[in-house]
């Protein structure tokens, strides 16, 4: 049958624009779906529980900015406020700088490279619970804690991390960035990669030294990476919770709340004491701290 | 200034020698091009001279001194890399100056080095422009100029022009070639482009597979190749190389295992020139023709072989008319056909 012999293909009902946009829309019927029932429609509901009294059980009364009121009033809530941002000016740049420091030399070794990557990157896919669980353990008095067993044979005094108000936190904060170390590693080295090597070569040419390269060359152009992970290693930072539940499940965000965070707060608040406006308005808190913060770091790496 | 001199130079990767003892003698204030197709070891020999590759045999001398384990910020050279190597986050001022990051110049007199390097590659406008701003042959000139204020002993120059269009590259070779006359720095310049080498060089090396094949003036390798290879590589079209038998004027094509191979490059191989004062005549069917203007290049086959005459202009033959090219007496090149050296003319 010779090719001419066909018809003409009939011409299609919809326009092409028609076609591409039934296409399109079809393929993402499905997320918008889900993001639309299962994450913006509670976030939305949240601000409008947090204008209500509701135990779960009765219907929600309205009650105007009460809630508000109560939390500013609260001094716990301060004390978790000041426990949050701890986690996050303490812990960012910490596991930045610890991070960055690992993928800069782990990226310049060959010899065992791909082991090492996997060891650091290992913490990151371990369960939270179960990893908070052995720093627990870590972190017992002598002789059942190793840390303080080693202090012990050191002959120095012991120390009681997670039950001294002042030094719960910061045990707690160990594992957490510890915890993000790995995925961190990887993005850095993945950022580092990226650098073309004529740069380096160029500069080494012209007779710049290794700090001047890594402050002048290597930092400026790792600045993408940077950012992206600043805003997403403090979102974390702002809604830690795993840890500091399974590490002081005894009392949690104890001792003294020294170690609770807003999340766990909220947690409580809803789930222990079923106040759902309430817990609902500090969502709403937290909600608007991630977004200034975010925004906040956006604006101060932005491209100049 | 300083000259460059290798000495049995070699390196290896691991168990692989990819550059076996060359020598080269680099004068001061020589324009020396290193060509030769890609994996030649054109490239790892100026990296070397750079002090980016260890050395792993032989000597390099710049200026006289032994600079084998001396690290490339020692050496007093410049380089300027195939894609650039200027950085984005840094104005086109801030780039030059970089090339000045560790000199004990005062400020004022680095700001005037860099205005002075700007003005002679006619970049002072662009000077508060980020490299995403500029075209690849300003880009290039950016990278040129931070190896200039350095004042270095040599540039070396790793394919520069390779990531430009033709009509940039074009340009760029006459304003490369300017600086070097003006400044009369040591420049070594790898490139795989025949035309680059042939334009630019005060002397072409012709590299293949980890040797140096020929060294010499421009005109001297289009005139004397020194071997097949060469032949072949220098000049376009490529030389037609074909096995012939026979001898002075009497020269014919023959098949695989003749004696002799004869090279003609295409612009000496006429159709329709006369016959008396040839020295080698082919007959056979066309192919191809490609009228250039001042020129046609017609392909014809001899004995299943593809080959290339030029034809005047206006008098080109049709596809499959059997055509007659001749080459005149002193236009052959003969080489051995087991060594593919050059053995004389006919």
């Amino acid at each position: 049958m010779s090719r001419d012999a066909t018809p003409p293909p009939a011409a299609p009902r919809l326009s092409m624009r028609m076609r591409r946009a039934l296409w399109v829309w079809g393929f993402l019927a499905l997320p918008v779906l889900f993001y639309g029932v299962i994450r913006f429609y509670p976030t939305l509901d949240a601000f409008r529980l947090s204008f209500t009294d509701w135990n779960l059980m009765s219907a929600p009364k309205y009650i105007g900015l009460e809630n508000y009121r109560r939390m500013l009033a609260e001094p716990e809530f301060w004390q978790v406020f000041r426990n949050t941002f701890a986690y996050l000016v303490l812990g960012t740049p910490i596991s930045l700088l610890l991070s960055f420091t690992v993928a800069y030399f782990l990226d310049r070794i060959r010899f065992g490279h791909t082991l090492m990557r996997a060891l650091y990157f290992l913490p990151y896919i371990t369960t939270a619970s179960a990893m908070a669980w052995v720093w627990r353990w870590f972190y017992q008095p002598a002789p059942t804690g190793v840390i303080n067993a080693v202090l012990g044979d050191l002959g120095l005094a012991q120390m009681d991390f997670l039950r001294s108000t002042t030094w719960a936190l910061p045990s707690i904060m160990v594992t957490a960035i510890w915890a993000g170390l790995g995925f961190q590693v990887i993005i850095f080295m993945a950022g580092l990669r990226s650098i073309p090597t004529t740069y380096y070569e160029a500069a080494r040419i012209d007779g710049v030294g290794e700090w001047a390269i890594l402050r002048r060359i290597t930092l400026p152009l790792l600045k993408p990476t940077t950012v992206f992970l600043v805003v997403f290693s403090s979102i974390g930072f702002l809604r830690i919770f795993d840890q500091v539940y399974n590490m002081t499940t005894n009392d949690p965000g104890g001792p003294l709340g020294s170690t609770k965070p807003l999340v766990l707060k909220i947690y409580q608040t809803a789930f222990s004491s079923y106040e759902m406006g309430y817990a609902a308005a500090q969502t709403v808190v937290l909600f608007t701290i991630l977004l200034l913060v975010s925004l906040g770091q956006l604006w101060a790496l932005r491209k100049r | 200034m300083a000259d460059i001199t290798l000495n049995r130079l070699v390196k290896t990767y691991g168990r692989a020698e990819v550059i076996h003892g060359i020598d080269l003698a680099v004068a001061d204030g020589e324009f020396v091009v290193f060509v030769g197709p890609s994996g030649c070891g054109k490239s790892t020999t100026l990296r070397m001279i750079a002090g980016l590759e260890e050395v792993s045999g032989g000597e390099i001398r710049i200026g006289g001194r032994l600079v084998n384990e001396v690290d490339p910020r020692q050496r007093n050279i410049a380089m300027v890399f195939q894609n650039y190597a200027i950085y984005p986050h840094m104005t086109v001022r801030q780039n030059i100056a970089f090339g000045l990051y560790t000199s004990k110049l005062g400020k004022t007199e680095k700001a005037a080095k860099v205005e002075e390097a700007a003005r002679m590659l006619d970049l002072t406008a662009l000077l508060d422009r980020r490299p995403a701003a500029l075209s690849g042959g300003q880009r290039q000139r950016v990278a040129i100029g931070r190896a200039m204020v350095r004042d270095p002993a040599a540039f070396l120059f790793d394919e520069p022009l390779s990531n430009l269009d033709a009509q940039l590259r074009a340009q760029m070779r006459i304003e490369i070639k300017a600086l070097h006359r003006r400044l009369g720095t040591t420049i070594a310049y790898v490139t795989h482009d025949q035309v680059e080498a042939m334009t630019m060089a005060d002397r072409i090396v012709v590299m293949k597979a980890g040797h140096i094949l020929q060294a010499g003036a421009p005109m001297e390798i289009y005139d004397r190749p020194a071997d097949v290879f060469t032949a072949r590589f220098i000049g376009t079209p490529s030389m037609n190389v074909l096995p012939v038998a026979g001898e002075g004027a009497g020269l014919a094509a023959a098949g695989a295992g003749a004696p002799l191979l004869a090279g003609v490059r295409p612009q000496a191989l006429r159709v329709g020139a006369p016959e008396e004062e040839a020295a080698l005549s082919l007959t056979g069917p066309v192919t191809a023709v490609e009228p250039l203007g001042p020129e046609t290049l017609v392909h014809f086959t001899v004995a299943g072989q593809g080959l290339i005459a030029t034809a005047p202009p206006h008098e080109t033959p049709g596809i499959g008319a059997e055509v007659t090219a001749r080459a005149a007496r002193g236009q052959v090149h003969l080489f051995d056909p087991a060594t593919e050296r050059a053995t004389g003319r006919a």
